[in-house]
């Protein structure tokens, strides 16, 4: 199992419990941003651009409790921002569990290793380290020469504490597939317990506004990195979400799965778009009209989105939605996806289509054309 | 919301192909609105400004009817029938408040801070990586903001 049993209950039993209460629009995730602020500056996250004043500002644990009382998800993630910068987070965390919410703390990992006493293990909390890719890819990625082996030190550390570790990466157009799925190779012989892998959002504020990938290669990327899987490989998403990443399976968006908390409140629709924000939760579920979001809506701001904040959900209620999906999500848990094509398309992949990426330590390549190179983004 | 100007290479692409074919998705093209004191003359100057306003991540600076003024990030804003009954809400530069204004009572608007989102700032990255690399530099990284 890439979750502990009693996780994938309790989200099983509060899906089940809210299809028997007859609601259809209800929350998967709250995906709670106590800070915006970072000790990274990737290329392709446009969630971090503020005014100081705005950067320096916080939520309180009590703001963060009430959040998740209103919202009522079995399952709370923090992303931020750095949640490691927050000076509270040992206490949020701690909140948290006691509340029995499984918590995954997103992080970067920059400040893991040192932190990682402030913390206690748990049934209920998981580190999500994000990492884009092997070495050069998220160092790039991240704009930061050797994040790559702080991150992976602090995974290990982590590890070795025994704590649960979970990773996030995201792929930008001029990922390599062959380097992701060694990535994946990588990351289990660090021990992590499983893995998320999702395309990149087009970010309207993100530095790098060229490497945004469609809906057609992305489901030509993920057909090549998820097909063939490896035994060894452990996934933390829902089998369903993950063959409409393959471009097995049509998915609409579900834009209220993962309601967004900040600072400035209740985001509205979702936690990829901005457009205005609600006091409550209960607000926001009334007043956004969620039809005017989704790709099938027409938003160009929707049209290319594949992203799990949207589509998770989706995944998750195709599971519990008939027999069908049932039995479709067990077959999918025991699949390796054999798949020939897909191996071609691995073997024909040309990762420098777009130019080869910067390689650090071998600048005199690049420097000798005298160009700028692309390269992968957040 | 953003604009449709704001958004017109995405709708221009989106004219031409299925978003299910798509190869590669187009970003935006950025408009510099730094310093900008839109005209206000007409309600839809005023609905087209707040948006861009809505839009902007830097500070802005709001000067009211009666003389007033209010600088800070606007994060969010509520659009009505009219504008008495539409606002923007702020968080201003110095206070941890939110504080709403009606479109009405708007005077002019500047967009006085900084735009902490412009500027071609990956590939002005990428070529000052090369130039610190040249120089012999080690752990080279884009450094977030300064906040203090």
């Amino acid at each position: 199992m890439a979750v502990p049993i009693s996780q994938a209950w309790t989200v099983a039993t509060y899906v089940l419990k809210q299809k028997l209460a007859g609601r259809k629009k209800y929350p998967l995730v709250l995906m709670l941003e106590p800070l915006f602020r970072c000790n990274l500056a990737c290329a392709g996250c446009g969630k971090i651009q503020y005014p100081a004043h705005i950067l320096k500002a916080e939520l309180s644990p009590e703001d963060c409790f009430k959040a998740v009382e209103e919202c009522g998800t079995p399952m709370v993630a923090i992303p931020g921002g750095e949640p490691l910068l927050h000076p509270k987070m040992p206490e949020i965390v701690a909140g948290l569990v006691a509340r029995k919410k499984y918590v995954y703390m997103c992080t970067n990992a920059l400040l893991l290793k040192e932190k990682l006493h402030l913390f206690k293990p748990s049934k209920y909390l998981s580190f999500s380290v994000h990492v884009d890719g092997q070495r050069e890819h998220h160092d790039f990625s991240v704009c930061r020469e050797g994040g790559y082996d702080i991150a992976m030190e602090g995974v290990a550390a982590a590890v070795a504490a025994g704590f649960r570790v979970t990773t996030n990466t995201t792929l930008f157009d001029g990922a390599d597939p062959n380097s992701v799925r060694a990535h994946f190779d990588e990351l289990m012989v660090a021990g992590v317990e499983s893995m998320m892998v999702s395309p990149g959002y087009t970010y309207d504020k993100a530095p790098d506004q060229n490497h945004f990938l469609g809906r057609a290669k992305s489901r030509k990327m993920f057909r090549a990195i998820l097909s063939n899987r490896k035994k060894s490989w452990r996934f933390n998403a829902s089998p369903m979400f993950m063959e409409f990443l393959m471009g097995k399976k049509d998915l609409k968006c579900t834009p209220w799965g993962m309601p967004t908390f900040s600072i400035f409140g209740w985001q509205k629709p979702c936690y990829l778009l901005q457009d205005g924000y609600a006091d409550s939760f209960k607000e926001l579920m009334e007043t956004v009209e969620w039809q005017n979001y989704g790709t099938e809506s027409g938003n160009p701001r929707c049209a290319n989105c594949m992203v799990h904040s949207g589509y998770e959900a989706s995944g998750v209620n195709y599971t519990f939605g008939s027999i069908k999906g049932l039995l479709q999500t067990a077959k999918a848990m025991f699949s390796r996806y054999d798949d020939e094509g897909a191996q071609r398309i691995l073997n024909d992949w040309k990762p420098a289509q777009h130019g080869p990426l910067v390689q650090i330590g071998t600048a005199s390549a690049a420097s000798a054309k005298g160009e700028l190179q692309s390269v992968s983004g957040d | 919301m953003a604009t449709d100007q704001q958004e017109s290479a995405k709708i221009e692409q989106l004219a031409h192909h299925n978003p299910d074919e798509l190869e590669h998705a187009a970003g935006r093209e950025r408009e510099v609105l730094e310093g900008w004191v839109p005209e206000l003359a007409t309600e839809a100057e005023v609905r087209e400004a707040l948006e861009k306003a809505f839009d902007y991540r830097g500070d802005v600076t709001i000067t009211r009817k009666d003389g007033s003024k209010i600088e800070g990030y606007l994060f969010d804003r509520r659009s009505g029938t009219s504008l008495a009954d539409s606002f923007v809400r702020i968080i201003p530069t110095t206070e941890k408040t939110k504080v709403n204004v009606a479109y009405g009572d708007i005077a002019a608007l500047a967009f006085s801070g900084r735009d902490t989102a412009a500027g071609k700032t990956f590939e002005a990255w990428v070529k000052k990586y090369w130039e610190k690399k040249s120089a012999g530099e080690k752990n080279i990284q884009i450094e977030p903001e300064k906040l203090d």
